[in-house]
């Protein structure tokens, strides 16, 4: 007999409610800005055989494939108690890359494993050969340097494994930091522990059992319903990371995506795609298949839930030793979660919106520059103490849908605007840096019916001693583009600005080395757009000049809206009739092809 | 004979309570009327007054003290009708209110981007720059501040919010630009962000700065009025306004920061709660820990009294967590749901129940109210299983529709499941309880309260309906419903004591903490929390306090707990530890980790001064209608139970000590209490309803009213 379904509700309310528990026990006790500022963590629940139960508003690159993580734990130990953690980051096994530590509890009923929590957070520093947690140019895991842990028992009893904490304490930069997060994560992850413990004395294991196959059921009914509703067919989708270093053509990414309404199923074959290469940006599995998965729960109707259930429906086809596949030992996967792991997701949703109109999203902007960069040096405040850490000061343009212009704190296409962004006061009384500037950078956006969002333009830069900082933009060479006739945004750019004020160009990838009165300087991407510029509202171009999102010219010479005045007030008005008359010739300029990139 | 009267002025209705020298209540409503808040509050006082046997003019010149809460605030940011506010930031961070501090709800779910709370437009760009310890960077342009003073002229400025980086650590450049303001526009309100909330994060302290000050003009001129309205009307006592803290203000307060008006009647509810449960305590020694719910037609409102402290937040947003705007100010904690009686009921593609999001409101409203809704909601469910009398809603104004209820619920959610309409509609107010408790249990954990310790206190009309499930799916036992639950904000104004709290920036470690600077900085608190209760002399309040506290967090944290200190000052080592005691077993209890032997870091050092105000003693309920039957029975629908005949009693015929045993109704005149079976409702000393909750029984027996206590 079937369970109330009722019952069932209630009880998927509170899995999410125990994952939100554990979240915020994470963001309020971490110590390191990337997880108390910018919430760069997530945690989820999953059944006792390893499937994703449920995982709330965890971070789309961070949660899909956490079942993996379980199942090397299951698979490596035979001697699975409670009491028992396990610390977890190895790139092979399952994880996300070396940077994100996870913390995995199995939790015990009657003395079975029902389910395990886990809690997966972004270091501050991981132990690499340089104090970043991405290595780009790594040509494999030992040059890379980080420490890694295949699913390594790390408390037993409750009680740390002092030997496993000493390990980090001498390897990871800033090791109080490092242990302070750690904290955060256990606490997590037991307090996870103790929730479902409770949940399961209150309605039984039997009736636990059984809620789990038919939330699972439920929610492959409901994609495969979503997925019935749309049209069929395959369409391939080409991307391309920008060159570096040991990569000048850049890299590739082929995506095919076919759709089968009948079947109720989604396919993603990225088997026709180069091996890995020599250096720190290839995919860990996970990633592999959680940026396509995040390509397409962009591109359908987000009220479905995301779980095993769900995943029933979605195929992500991986053949061993690809770029965007199963990595072959000892390939690097330090910065798996972004760049070419971005790239996935918005190749994938800018298929969709190539093949079926009213469906997917245009590119969003991509890679972690010097708005996110990885900075150190000493504090001489604190009697010269190290600091490592990640900024998220950068601001950088979310895609347009068919309907919605993009999301401007959108960060990047794998966490999709889910994460908070630095406080410029907090970062300054926790670090010895000064920050100069932030602000909308004009004319970036793509343009479109619907637009991308706008990007920034960031600056900072060490008050005292040097500081060292490590980034790796994407989006310089091939920005993000738009669909259906929507624009491309602008490039991505990264300076350093000297004493006297001079802007030099950096490097896109790379470390830079600044001393006090040098700035570290970002013109962030936006994101691509969605449609036809010229179809744009008038009253909505109207706003983006007010924002100082588009200026006077661009909106005449790319959106086609001609103004009665240039006031910067709500005195603004369009000239109606100039704008139609300037949009036909637009229009009859550009005959019967597509519309132009701006 | 002296009297006290309290007002909540809500969006829709006024509440207006009257108490006279026993600490009778009486109660009135009245419809808003938004131009002048003082019509509504006139009828519903002309209502009181005649059952007093006075006029208006009579019962405004005996009463000695009048408090004011109102939505004014709240309504006028919601709707965007505000003064026309201009920003002054520093140069270069022009976007601090478009970019606000990040985060979303849903990854996958498109959503508009909301606009800044001051359009790009009227943001000027201040050249200057403070650093984190204070030095001057960059020296402030005064010439800087005159060219947007006089493009403000030009554009007709209102209000403006001043918030430059770093002027918690150095005011000097905030300092000037008001000077230079008040020399240049000295017509125009300003508000500089040091001086309304000096909190680290520049985003939180701007939100407040700017909200605080596009709220002048039109506090001033709403409060003024009133004010004048009263006296016109032979008022001579004093006048205090509610507000977002708890307590009350005089109105110049209140028009000197008007931010602490918004949200001012939600945060009443609590005052009320808590000095019904104390006065309840007499006979009643129970757990200090409550949740006070409120439940109205669109949301319910849920706020959390621990060790006997009505708990506060930082974090309190308009138009939705992370991307609306946050006050940035410290205020009773209250959370809103979106679940109220209005909620719509639909069967997703899955399969799947459903209640809410969506809302009929009131118009359509429900399918019972006969006004053209089809869909099924809380509400119609509530009428189809026989807790609500259809020709009793809202005191018989609105008669309902039962067929149309029967129809919605039949169509859109019984047949395509192959239920019965009262399993579906029982069903229904599963769904919703359960929205509910999930939402109280991310409240109260949060806080690191266990929701199976707590009482909750329930008011609002609707909040009987399903108080019961609620309270037995969080593990919570007991129950208090007061008879004036219709009016709970209303009611704790007329509790409010006299609150404020005022704080100073100043940054130390407890590691070789620099004593000076922070007694220093607790001097300086102290001084204006003294200052500001000399200036309460002329209202003769019973007595007065001070209490300090401290925004600490662990070494490299950066989100603060707010822990008391048990003194005035930090005198030796041995202070520091208990300090750091306290704020040890504090994270403990709300993280479930602490960290022993680590050092604090002190953001924030605050006084907070309480005058305690003369007020009604919470006094018995007296029974003014003796007409009527006090039971009859109609048939209700329980899940486990099936229809039945069920007792409905009339609340206001049940005399203390009486015990109802569920499955039982009790229809007060402005709510409706369910007593599910396994539950039961006992009326207390004071005329209150105390309901005890046990297991859902699998089926029921007998059930009825006994006579416990005999009543005194």
């Amino acid at each position: 007999m079937s369970l109330d379904p009722v019952l069932l509700a209630v009880i998927a309310n509170r899995l999410d409610t125990i994952v939100r528990e554990m979240e915020n026990t994470l963001l309020r006790t971490g110590r390191s800005a990337v997880l108390n500022m910018a919430r760069d963590f997530s945690c989820a629940l999953i059944t006792g055989d390893n499937r994703l139960l449920a995982s709330a508003e965890g971070l789309p690159v961070h949660v899909i494939g956490m079942e993996f993580l379980a199942e090397a734990v299951t698979e490596l130990h035979d001697d699975i108690r409670e009491g028992d953690a396990f610390l977890h980051n190895d790139p092979y096994l399952g994880n996300t890359h070396p940077a994100d530590h996870v913390i995995l509890v199995p939790v015990f009923v009657d003395g079975v494993h029902i389910f395990t929590a886990a809690a997966k957070a972004h270091q501050a520093d991981c132990g690499n050969a340089n104090p970043t947690t991405y290595m780009p140019f790594a040509r494999d895991i030992y040059e890379e340097g980080g420490l890694i842990f295949p699913a390594v028992r790390v408390q037993r009893d409750n009680e740390d494994i002092a030997d496993v904490i000493r390990m980090c304490r001498r390897r990871i930069r800033v090791p109080d930091q490092w242990y302070g997060d750690y904290l955060a994560m256990v606490g997590a992850a037991r307090i996870g522990e103790t929730r479902l413990k409770e949940l399961v004395a209150k309605y039984g294991l039997d009736t636990i059992k059984q809620f789990i196959e038919e939330w699972f059921d439920y929610s492959e009914r409901r994609v495969a319903h979503v997925i019935s509703q749309m049209p069929k067919g395959t369409i391939v989708g080409h991307g391309r990371h920008d060159p570096f270093g040991p990569l000048p053509d850049g890299i590739p990414i082929n995506v095919k995506v076919s759709i089968d309404p009948a079947a109720g199923m989604i396919d993603i074959d990225l088997t026709d795609n180069i091996d890995c290469v020599p250096a720190g940006v290839n995919e860990s599995r996970t990633c592999a298949m959680n940026n396509v998965m995040t390509g397409v729960f962009n591109s359908i109707d987000p009220d479905i839930p995301h779980n095993a259930g769900t995943f029933r429906r979605i195929t992500v086809r991986l053949r061993e030793n690809c770029v965007v596949g199963i990595p072959r030992f000892p390939h690097s996967c330090s910065v798996a979660t972004t760049n070419v792991g971005e790239r996935l997701v918005v190749t994938t949703q800018k298929a969709f919106a190539d093949a079926w109109d009213g469906y997917g999203l245009a590119e969003g902007a991509c890679g972690i520059g010097p708005g996110y960069a990885v900075v150190s040096g000493i504090d001489w405040r604190k009697n010269n103490e190290p600091y490592v850490n990640q900024k998220f000061l950068g601001s950088q343009g979310g895609p347009a849908g068919p309907e919605i212009d993009g999301w401007i704190t959108y960060g990047n296409s794998v966490t999709n605007g889910l994460m908070f962004r630095d406080s410029v006061e907090i970062d300054e009384q926790k670090y010895p840096i000064r920050v100069t500037e932030i602000r909308v950078r004009p004319d970036s956006e793509g343009s479109g019916r619907r637009r991308g969002a706008p990007g920034f333009r960031v600056a900072y830069g060490p008050k005292h001693d040097e500081m060292r900082a490590f980034y790796v933009t994407d989006g310089c060479h091939f920005p993000p583009r738009g669909v259906r006739g929507g624009g491309d945004a602008a490039a991505s750019l990264p300076f350093k600005v000297t004493a006297d004020g001079q802007e030099d160009g950096l490097p896109p990838i790379a470390s830079t080395d600044l001393q006090a009165g040098e700035l570290l300087l970002h013109l962030l991407s936006g994101g691509g757009g969605y449609g036809d510029p010229l179809e744009r509202e008038v009253e909505r171009v109207r706003d983006d000049v007010l924002s100082e999102f588009v200026t006077f010219e661009r909106a005449r010479d790319v959106y086609g809206v001609v103004f009665a005045n240039t006031e910067l007030s709500d005195a603004l008005a369009v000239d109606v009739e100039a704008t139609e008359r300037h949009r036909e010739s637009l229009r009859a300029m550009r005959g019967n092809t597509s519309p132009a990139n701006a | 004979m002296t009297y006290r009267i309290s007002v909540d002025t809500g969006g829709t209705f006024t509440d207006v309570v009257v108490a006279d020298a026993e600490g009778k209540l009486r109660i009135s409503k009245a419809l808003t009327t938004p131009r002048r808040a003082f019509e509504g509050i006139n009828t519903a006082l002309a209502d009181v007054s005649s059952t007093l046997g006075l006029s208006v003019r009579d019962l405004l010149s005996l009463s000695e003290s009048f408090t004011y809460g109102t939505t004014r605030a709240t309504n006028a940011i919601v709707e965007g009708k505000t003064a026309r506010t201009a920003f002054f930031t520093t140069h270069g961070f022009p976007d601090i209110l478009l970019l606000r501090e990040g985060g979303k709800l849903d990854p996958f779910r498109q959503i508009p981007y909301p606009p800044p709370y001051v359009p790009r437009y009227l943001t000027f760009e201040i050249e200057e720059r403070i650093d984190s310890e204070g030095d001057v960077f960059i020296p402030l342009n005064e010439g800087s501040v005159r060219a947007a003073l006089e493009r403000c002229r030009d554009l007709e400025v209102q209000a403006i919010g001043v918030s430059l980086l770093w002027s918690i650590v150095n005011p000097a450049h905030e300092l000037r630009v008001g000077e230079l303001i008040a020399d240049v526009l000295p017509d125009v309100p300003f508000t500089l962000s040091h001086q309304l909330n000096p909190i680290v994060r520049e985003y939180r302290r701007t939100s407040s700065c700017v909200i605080d000050a596009s709220l002048k003009p039109l506090m001033q001129e709403h409060l003024s009025s009133l004010d004048a309205d009263l006296r016109a009307a032979g008022f001579k006592g004093h006048l205090f306004i509610a507000t977002s803290f708890g307590g009350s203000w005089r109105p110049e307060e209140v028009i000197e920061r008007p931010i602490y008006s918004v949200g001012s009647g939600p945060s009443m509810a609590p005052v009320a709660a808590l000095s019904y449960t104390v006065a309840e305590r007499s006979t009643d020694e129970h757990s200090e820990d409550f949740l006070v719910c409120d439940t109205g037609g669109t949301t319910f409102d849920v706020g959390l009294v621990s060790g006997g402290q009505i708990n506060y937040t930082a974090e309190t947003w308009l138009g939705g967590r992370w991307i609306g705007h946050i006050t940035g100010i410290r205020s009773v904690d209250v959370k809103s749901i979106g679940a109220g009686g209005g909620s719509i009921a639909w069967l997703d593609p899955g399969g799947l129940l459903r209640v809410g999001p969506q809302s009929a409101g009131a118009d359509p409203g429900p399918a019972c109210y006969g006004r053209g809704g089809t869909l099924p909601t809380v509400t119609d469910s509530a009428v189809v299983l026989g807790y609500i009398d259809p020709g009793y809603f809202l005191g018989g104004r609105l008669s309902l529709d039962v067929d149309a209820a029967r129809r919605a619920l039949a169509e859109h959610i019984a047949a395509p499941l192959g239920w019965s309409v009262e399993d579906a509609a029982s069903a229904v107010l599963v769904i919703a309880t359960e929205n509910i408790v999930g939402a109280i249990r991310e409240i109260t954990i949060s806080q690191g309260i266990d929701p199976r310790e707590v009482t909750i206190v329930a008011g609002g009309g609707a909040s009987g309906l399903n108080i019961v499930p609620i309270a037995r799916e969080l593990g919570c036992t007991r129950v208090m419903l007061p008879s004036t639950a219709g009016a709970l904000s209303a009611c704790g104004a007329m509790y409010a004591d006299i609150i404020s709290e005022f704080s100073v920036s100043r940054y130390v470690e407890t590691r070789g903490l620099d004593f000076d600077a922070v007694n220093e900085a607790l001097a300086s608190v102290e001084a204006r929390a003294k200052a500001f209760l000399q200036g309460l002399e002329d209202i003769d309040p019973l007595s007065t306090r001070i209490e300090f506290l401290v925004a600490a967090r662990y070494r490299q944290q950066v989100w603060e707990l707010d822990i008391p200190l048990a003194g005035s000052r930090l005198e030796s080592e041995a202070d520091v530890r208990v300090l750091e005691q306290t704020f040890h077993d504090t994270h403990r209890r709300v993280f479930a980790v602490d960290e022993p032997g680590q050092y604090l870091e002190c953001l924030v050092w605050k006084s907070r001064a309480t005058a305690v105000t003369a007020k009604p003693s919470v006094s018995a309920r007296t029974r003014e209608s003796a007409d009527g039957d006090m039971v009859k029975h109609a048939p209700a629908f329980f899940r486990n139970v099936g229809l039945t005949e069920t007792p409905m009693y009339s609340g206001v015929l049940l005399t203390p000590g009486m015990c109802v045993d569920g499955p039982a109704i009790i229809r007060e005149p402005t709510t409706t209490v369910v007593v599910y079976p396994g539950s039961t409702a006992t009326v207390t000393p004071l005329g209150n309803y105390l309901l005890e909750i046990g297991p859902e029984p699998a089926d029921v027996a007998a059930a009825g009213i006994r006579e416990e206590v005999a009543a005194s």
